[in-house]
């Protein structure tokens, strides 16, 4: 008895995979044209909310939607004779890559917003970045720092973070300073430790470029990279201590910085110069470690609350966040998020349009008051559309302060030079 | 070894296949860009998982590990179209290939079963990882690499896409019914009573392994070129394995239809989670996870397959291929005990 | 020779905070082989029970040991009655065991965000940086709890074991669970229970790391990663194996420093647990009973 050879596996369930395309094609239907009668700007985002970026992610969300709600107040931005409101749509990317393209997809082709602020983390933004150039949506991000971002000629990207090599390189400076002033041995021998991210290898070779270009003045002796959200930093330590550094220079994400500082403290170790990068003052790292054992730690950032102690549009800034978040104090993260929202409301304003193209040629060729350090944002195309402008190096004091030390123009306080607990 | 020819493929079942086929290809005059791009993903996805099925759900070896092979074939893709004018597609072949390699050289692993081949895997993979992400000069270290945009490539990709979907879906549905297939099963069911009847793991082990690692390579390969950017922790991180081994299990380990619809509700129902409820994205995977394992182990073409009957489908569909099992212990304490897995 | 000993002491601790960390999965591996990949949801756990406690209670980490025991035996207990005991056991097993256990850990990664959102959180007391000189390098005092009890766990192991009815009925079930049904023992039970012991363990390791570490929720991926290689050079099932693994293990990666890259010394871990797997499967101690 002959029998029935068994059906395929594919066939009925092909079926089923036809309904599925077609529930989704249903909800996808192409058209949707634009209305003629625009009542507002839209304007799409991404942030990570959930995942191993949240904290920062909510930081960025909150400058976004300080900004949002000024640009509102008088019922929206000037347009070509009308006063349009923005709307935000804000979706989360929880830190990875293909969320974050797929969902800035989906907001140009779904959406259709008009414009995209960025992400936050470079390896997001890089990746982000490509989905506005391919459909050429002007992307205003305050939170793509690597320089890798704008040396890949995209036109529709432009950054407000400085680039991180900067970063590296501004804290030299100041040592540089210290060490001309005789408070710093000279050759000064660096320990540089960096987390390896994007964001550690460009602070590290932003300290080697400079070490390099001042003969006899540096060395780097130890010159190692770790895991994010490496646990045990007791080998690496042990090496930095066994290479008796001078100066020890570390870049890491406030976890680790906490974990390292702690296993630092708690092994004995002392150096002249301690810095984490852009971390030092932050208030979970006082809580986490205790003021005494943040003191002296020096860090490098692209914005900072004392700015708003000259005055101008930094401390409108300010007073304006503690108003609508109940007295608390912005850091960076929610000021480049609030800069990169308000420069591209400055950006469509003078444009005097909607129009992507015009807006894009605006940011290109703008030049605004800022709250930035410096004063004045601009997009340089030398530079790939980031922008440039010089870091702040703060200093946590003994009494709890963080005066900014460096450059001289911003500076708030005096650094003490050649940290006094190791004179112990 | 001879590999005879699955019987001749009725048109019943191949008629529905080839209008989705045809339907899917037509789509790009009535759907819009995003939903295509989602689509141009799906295909990718369900390539990978139906790759890394030949080896979870045919073999029943269980990796954790396949990242490995998904960053080195997207790696090689995309060094080699950033320092040569190969057409892309040839790069994709080329970085399947050396994926292939790679897995060979794994080839020790797989003479341990079950849950150790698994953990010798997650440390494969996360032993790649390291490297990989050390090695600045191949990946660009935590830097990744960006590749040039192409006009018009994420149209392209979507046909590419497809077509590598197609060619795989057939493919394992080849397999499964080839006597290849049936050579797999058997090792997967006793791998010493399969070499007692001449079936042997080794060889037949390796030729899956290094035919899985090839698909989920030029997979990577394509990845690389739709993102046009990527780095190393994506790549070879330990997320990526696992969504391999999710969306197998919950769409069905070991058929052909099961990593179809994993893949497909991986990427849908993530970007749907993600826009209305991304604080519940996480737990709801897990559940789904708990669920199928202890309900359904054929996962949502079990759900399919229990409803078809229920609905007096016709035909016999052929015994349901095997769940995670690989033999049919009791869940009881008596299972346990003496019984130790080499 | 002064970094000899840096290093070496480096090593010990380091070897402390493995082994305590690896213990719970080892167990639940030897009795009921079922790989518990929860393990770093319950590491977690155990962290952000700490972490409350001394928040809202102002209870010192090492005074919450005994609660965060309770509490992580009995959520262990109710993850073995409820969904652990229908799994099949053995080899068979393997695939599903991993599933249905990763998805626990989502779960509860899950309920962790919600419960506390993504932030990082220490435990600061008043000694957090305290260190003691010894052998002329400083050692942290938390480190050297961790060490301390790293060795207290396995005697206390051991007694349970060697000593009490539960432990005699844990062994025979190790070794065949098939024959204590027949004599009568309560297999089910047992099972529950040294579930429960190695979620508390577990727990335990949490709350020592939220002593050292940062953590959020996604903790506990790279201490179950860690683990697993312990537990595997240590030979599944052996308790004074997974120390001297973790010691091994923890010696090798401290002194690869001195060959290799600080960022690479992680991969010599993983490495060493493949070979281990390949060649010597029964792990460094071939002894696949408790002992």
């Amino acid at each position: 008895m002959k029998s029935r050879p068994s059906r395929p596996r594919v066939c009925r369930p092909t079926g089923l995979v036809l309904a599925l395309a077609a529930l989704v094609a249903a909800t996808a239907c192409k058209g949707g044209g634009s209305a003629e009668q625009r009542t507002e700007i839209r304007v799409g985002a991404t942030l990570p909310l959930t995942g191993s970026e949240a904290r920062i992610g909510g930081f960025f969300k909150e400058g976004y939607e300080l900004a949002v709600e000024q640009a509102n107040k008088d019922g929206g931005l000037q347009v070509g004779g009308k006063r349009l409101p923005v709307k935000l749509t804000l979706l989360d990317d929880t830190s990875t890559q293909a969320t974050a393209v797929s969902l800035a997809d989906r907001l140009v082709n779904s959406d259709k917003v008009d414009f995209l602020l960025g992400t936050y983390s470079s390896h997001l933004v890089e990746a982000q970045s490509t989905v506005a150039e391919q459909n050429k949506v002007p992307y205003v991000n305050g939170g793509g720092g690597a320089s890798g971002i704008y040396k890949r000629g995209y036109k529709y990207n432009f950054g407000l973070l400085a680039p991180v090599e900067l970063l590296g390189d501004t804290l030299m400076r100041w040592i540089d300073e210290q060490q001309q002033a005789g408070k710093l041995p000279r050759p000064a021998r660096i320990a540089l430790v960096w987390e390896n991210t994007a964001h550690g290898k460009d602070f590290r070779n932003g300290v080697q470029a400079f070490a390099g270009r001042s003969p006899g003045g540096y060395q780097v002796v130890v010159d190692e990279s770790f895991e994010l959200n490496g646990k045990d930093f007791g080998a690496l330590l042990g090496k930095v201590k066994a290479a008796k550094a001078d100066l020890f220079l570390a870049d890491a994400h406030l976890p680790d910085y906490i974990t390292m500082q702690r296993q630092y403290v708690g092994s004995g170790l002392c150096h002249k110069v301690v810095s984490y990068g852009a971390r030092g003052s932050e208030k979970g790292a006082v809580d986490a470690l205790g003021q005494e054992n943040v003191s002296y730690i020096l860090s490098a950032v692209w914005w900072s609350p004392l700015i708003a102690a000259k005055g101008g549009l930094a401390k409108e800034f300010v007073d304006a966040f503690k108003a609508r978040y109940g007295g608390r104090s912005p850091e960076w993260y929610q000021a480049l998020g609030y800069e990169s929202a308000r420069a591209l409301f400055a950006a469509i304003q003078q444009a005097g349009t909607v129009d992507r193209e015009a807006t894009r040629a605006s940011l290109a060729a703008l030049n605004a008051d800022s709250i930035l350090p410096g004063g004045k944002l601009s997009f340089p195309a030398d530079k790939g559309q980031q922008a440039h402008y010089p870091f702040v190096v703060q200093q946590n004091l003994a009494d709890g302060t963080a005066p900014i030390v460096y450059p001289k123009e911003q500076a708030t306080g005096e650094a003490v030079a050649a940290n006094p607990r190791c004179a112990k | 070894m001879r590999i005879a020819w699955p019987a001749p493929i009725p048109a019943r079942a191949a008629l529905p296949f080839a209008a989705a086929v045809v339907a899917l290809a037509l789509a790009p005059l009535v759907l819009d860009v995003y939903t295509l791009n989602l689509f141009t993903l799906a295909f990718l996805m369900i390539s990978g998982a139906l790759a890394w099925n030949w080896m979870g759900g045919y073999v029943g070896q269980v990796s954790f590990g396949h990242a490995a092979l998904f960053g080195v074939g997207g790696f090689v893709a995309a060094r080699l179209l950033l320092a040569t004018p190969l057409p892309a597609p040839i790069t994709w072949i080329a970085g399947g290939l050396a994926a292939g390699v790679f897995a060979l050289g794994a080839h020790p692993t797989l003479r341990l079963r079950g849950p150790y081949f698994s953990i010798a895997t997650i440390g494969v993979g996360e032993a790649a990882r390291l490297v990989f992400t050390y090695w600045e000069g191949f990946t660009g270290g935590a830097s990744g690499l960006s590749l040039p945009i192409v006009d018009g490539g994420k149209e392209a990709l979507y046909f590419w896409g497809l077509a590598l979907a197609v060619l795989v879906v057939v493919a394992s549905w080849a397999l499964r019914r080839s006597t290849l297939g049936l050579q797999l099963l058997a090792i997967k069911a006793d791998v010493d009573a399969a070499s007692d009847v001449g079936v042997s793991a080794t060889f037949y082990q390796d030729l899956v392994f290094f035919l899985s690692g090839s698909v989920v390579g030029v997979t990577g390969g394509l990845y690389a070129s739709y993102f046009s950017f990527i780095e190393p922790n994506d790549m070879f991180g330990f997320d990526r394995s696992i969504s391999f081994v999710l969306m197998c299990v919950i769409g069905g380990i070991g058929t052909v239809l099961g990593p179809v619809l994993g893949a497909v509700v991986f990427v849908l129902l993530r970007q749907f989670l993600l826009a209305s409820y991304p604080q519940l994205y996480l737990g709801l995977y897990g559940v789904l996870l708990i669920v199928i394992i202890l309900f359904e182990p054929l996962g949502l073409t079990g759900l399919y397959l229990r409803l078809w009957r229920r609905l007096g489908g016709r035909g016999r569909l052929g015994p349901p291929p095997e769940p995670l099992a690989a033999s049919t212990a009791r869940p009881t304490a008596a299972a346990a005990g003496g019984e130790e897995g080499r | 020779m002064a970094r000899f000993i840096d290093l070496a002491v480096s090593a010990v601790l380091l070897a402390g905070l493995y082994a305590t960390m690896a213990y719970g999965l080892g167990l639940i591996y030897g009795v009921l082989r079922v790989v518990n990949l929860a393990h770093g949801g319950v590491i977690m756990m155990g962290a952000y029970l700490g972490w409350i406690l001394h928040q809202r209670l102002g209870l010192d980490p090492y005074l919450s040991i005994p609660l965060v025991v309770v509490v992580s035996f009995g959520f262990g207990a109710l993850l073995y009655r409820v969904l652990v005991r229908h799994l099949p056991r053995g080899a068979a097993g393997g695939p599903a065991s991993l599933l249905l256990l990763f998805g626990v850990w989502l779960v509860l990664r899950n309920a962790a965000y919600l419960a506390f959102s993504g932030n990082d959180q220490v435990i600061r007391t008043s000694y957090s940086t305290q260190a003691i000189p010894l052998l002329g390098s400083f050692v942290s005092v938390n480190r050297l709890a961790v060490l301390g009890i790293a060795i207290v766990i396995p005697v206390a192991l051991h007694l349970l074991l060697r000593r009490t009815y539960l432990g005699k009925a844990i062994r025979a079930i190790a070794q065949n669970a098939d024959s204590c049904t027949l004599v009568g023992v309560d297999v089910e039970r047992i099972y529950t229970v040294t579930f429960g012991i190695g979620t508390a363990l577990a727990g335990v390791a949490g709350l020592l790391s939220a002593t050292l570490f940062a953590f959020n929720p996604a903790f506990g991926a790279g201490e179950l990663l860690k683990s697993f290689v312990v537990v595997v050079l240590g030979g599944l099932g052996s308790v004074v194996g997974t120390g001297i693994a973790a010691l091994i293990l923890a010696v090798v990666e401290v002194f690869a420093i001195l060959v290799m890259p600080s960022y690479l010394t992680s991969a010599v871990g993983f490495v060493m647990l493949v070979l281990v797997l390949v060649l010597r499967p029964g792990g460094l101690f071939g002894q696949r009973v408790l002992g």
